[in-house]
């Protein structure tokens, strides 16, 4: 028992070796800069959708890293005692986690993120300062509901900020809305005013055909017609492609602001020297 | 001019296989140039002519319908952030020159060497462009794709991108600063083309890949542009002539409003060069096509002699090379999308099933 005791306790005490670390880590040679990092905070195993969603979107847009830290408060060691039940509880914690994880590197890859999910037991802000400290140069820290800004700077100080659920609650009720019910309506009615159109303008064949093509002025009227058709029938279409699943991935824009961003420029940081 | 229209327009009569393959031809059409910013009309306008269409009309109804496509495909990459609008209307405005001279120069050769000669010219054009270009096009895209699909500016483009000719011009989607008077002669070459075979494209998209340095995206996305502004003078012209079938315009639009947004959400999903590919397979087998039709012209202006069966035989074949010309360009583009499609649902997947944990 004892041995397995110091074992849980080289684990809290050695976040280095239990997390896994960004590319850029200490043991690959070292890189002239440390890229710069946006944590994610939470304390469930996986982290809510819709702040994920956020943080991706910044982390792109501002060409950061991103880190998940799910922390678990209540598995953490009290004193030198540890139930192998807690133990075991641990292990399904961290294996759920990183199992979402790896499926959100993926993900993350494909917009061009770098991301890397950690975990961790016991305090919150012990665990931000342990992230901090290994990955360095975190700018801020985003943390979901049920967060409190105090636990996050227990150790260190940071920005922190708050997603909350309202955000996320009007993001889901505006996606169903443009994929559910409003976007059928809209083929439909697209669809039937493009049928229409076709109709009257078939119905009519000869009288048509007869003004269409008398040139000069009447050159207006079968410009005027394809415009309002490309009009009617390109909404449809759109619709009709979007409602049959088929629209661009989000991930079609190439990110300008990620090429323009000012080169990363060498802080100058106070150093210890032994005057000679 | 408006005289013209009542002897010369015979306007033919629907039936529901003409209107399938308009349709059919349109979508097909509109797929592959919502993806690599031309196509469709080299099929279109010799199907309708052997549809009983007359010549000015099937040329007239193309390019009316050329246009609104050009417009949802140009506002649907629009929205995608691909498309260079003032690259493109300055394109646009020299290819409007590029044009009238195109006109000019067939116009002297049909008065010196009649229809066949002119014909022939056209053909020749055909396959010594295409073959040129789309074979350094599918050159590059094969380079590309072997490389890992890493889109690399030519030299050429980035050694005109440093001549300091005033006035210089800052392109910002397609993020290349060069020198109009680099500009407009790829315009103008584009405008000739089009005058010439009808696909101005062909030049156009390489020509701002290879020459200006901008990306195959933007490229194609930038041509829908000047598609635009060239079918919309070229619809007033003709229009104002009488000679659009609106009723033809408005079935090969049905198809084709319909292929150019799918092809437009095509770029999407594919690697960049898969435009390269698509084009570059097009312009070689059209070019086949095209050179096929060649004897027929040859003999009529009695270069050579040949049978008249196997004369009909070739023209046969040459229009439906130029079919399997714009299907397998179609094939490509579904079959790319399928399976970026596919990779992509599987990645989704993946992580709804992980999230399903908590």
């Amino acid at each position: 028992m004892l041995s397995f005791i110091k074992k849980v306790q080289e684990k809290e005490t050695g976040p280095e070796q239990e997390s896994p670390r960004l590319g850029n880590g200490r043991e690959s040679p070292p890189k002239p800069e440390v890229s710069r990092k946006i944590l994610v905070v939470g304390k469930g195993e996986t982290l809510d959708a819709e702040v994920m969603d956020y943080a991706v979107n910044l982390a792109e847009r501002l060409g950061y890293d991103l880190i998940a830290l799910s922390v678990n408060p209540t598995l953490g060691q009290k004193g030198r005692f540890f139930s192998p039940y807690k133990y075991h509880l641990r292990e399904k914690f961290a294996q759920r986690a990183r199992a979402a994880g790896e499926a959100l590197k993926k993900k993350m890859a494909l917009r061009g993120v770098n991301f890397e999910q950690v975990v961790k037991f016991g305090d919150l802000g012990k665990a931000v300062a342990a992230v901090n400290q290994q990955f360095k140069r975190i700018e801020f820290v985003i943390t979901q509901d049920g967060v409190k800004e105090k636990e996050v700077n227990g150790e260190i100080n940071i920005p922190v900020f708050r997603i909350t659920g309202y955000q996320g609650e009007r993001m889901m009720a505006k996606e169903l809305d443009s994929r559910g019910i409003g976007l059928m309506g809209k083929t439909v009615g697209y669809g039937i005013a493009a049928a229409g159109l076709y109709a009257a303008l078939f119905w009519n064949t000869d009288t048509v055909m007869h003004y269409f093509t008398k040139g000069s002025w009447y050159a207006a009227l079968p410009i005027a017609t394809v415009f309002v058709v490309s009009f009617v029938h390109g909404a449809f279409s759109n619709y009709l492609w979007e409602a049959l699943g088929i629209q661009a991935p989000k991930r079609v824009q190439p990110r300008p602001t990620a090429a323009k961003r000012p080169v990363d420029r060498k802080r100058p940081r106070p150093q210890l020297r032994i005057d000679t | 001019m408006t005289d013209i229209a009542p002897e010369a327009v015979k306007f033919i009569d629907l039936s529901l296989t003409t209107i399938a393959f308009l349709f059919i031809v349109g979508f097909i059409g509109g797929l592959v140039s919502g993806f690599i910013g031309s196509g469709g009309a080299f099929v279109l306008t010799p199907g309708m002519m052997s549809l009983g269409v007359p010549g000015a009309v099937a040329v007239a109804s193309n390019m009316c319908h050329k246009f609104p496509k050009a417009l949802v495909g140009a506002y649907k990459r629009y929205k995608y952030g691909q498309v260079d609008i003032k690259l493109g209307l300055i394109m646009a405005a020299s290819a409007g020159v590029g044009v009238q001279v195109g006109i000019m120069i067939q116009e002297w050769i049909l008065k010196k060497w009649g229809e066949a000669g002119s014909n022939l010219y056209v053909s020749l054009s055909f396959v010594v462009i295409l073959v040129i270009v789309g074979g350094y096009v599918f050159y590059d895209a094969w380079k590309t794709s072997k490389s890992g699909g890493e889109e690399k500016v030519t030299s050429l483009a980035l050694w005109l991108q440093k001549i300091n000719l005033p006035p210089m011009m800052h392109f910002k989607t397609a993020n290349v600063y060069i020198s109009m008077w680099f500009t407009i002669p790829i315009g103008f070459a584009t405008g000739m083309l089009a005058a010439t075979i009808a696909v101005g494209g062909f030049i156009g998209v390489p020509g701002m890949i290879y020459v200006l340095g901008a990306s195959g995206l933007v490229a194609s996305a930038t041509e829908l542009v000047i598609a635009f502004v060239m079918g919309f003078g070229g619809t007033v012209k003709w229009a104002i002539n009488g000679m659009v079938d609106i009723r033809l315009t408005l079935i090969i639009l049905a198809g084709s409003l319909l292929g150019v947004q799918l092809g437009a959400i095509g770029t999407t999903y594919v690697k960049e060069h898969m435009i390269k590919i698509v084009m570059g397979t097009i312009m070689l087998i059209v070019a086949v096509s095209r050179g096929l039709a060649v004897p027929k012209y040859l003999k009529q202006l009695g270069v050579i002699s040949m049978e008249e069966s196997t004369i009909s035989l070739l023209m046969a074949a040459s229009f439906i090379i130029m079919c399997i010309a714009l299907g397998i360009g179609a094939l490509i583009i579904l079959g790319s999308m399928w399976k970026a499609k596919r990779a992509e649902t599987a990645a989704e997947a993946a992580l709804a099933l992980d999230k399903s944990y908590s």
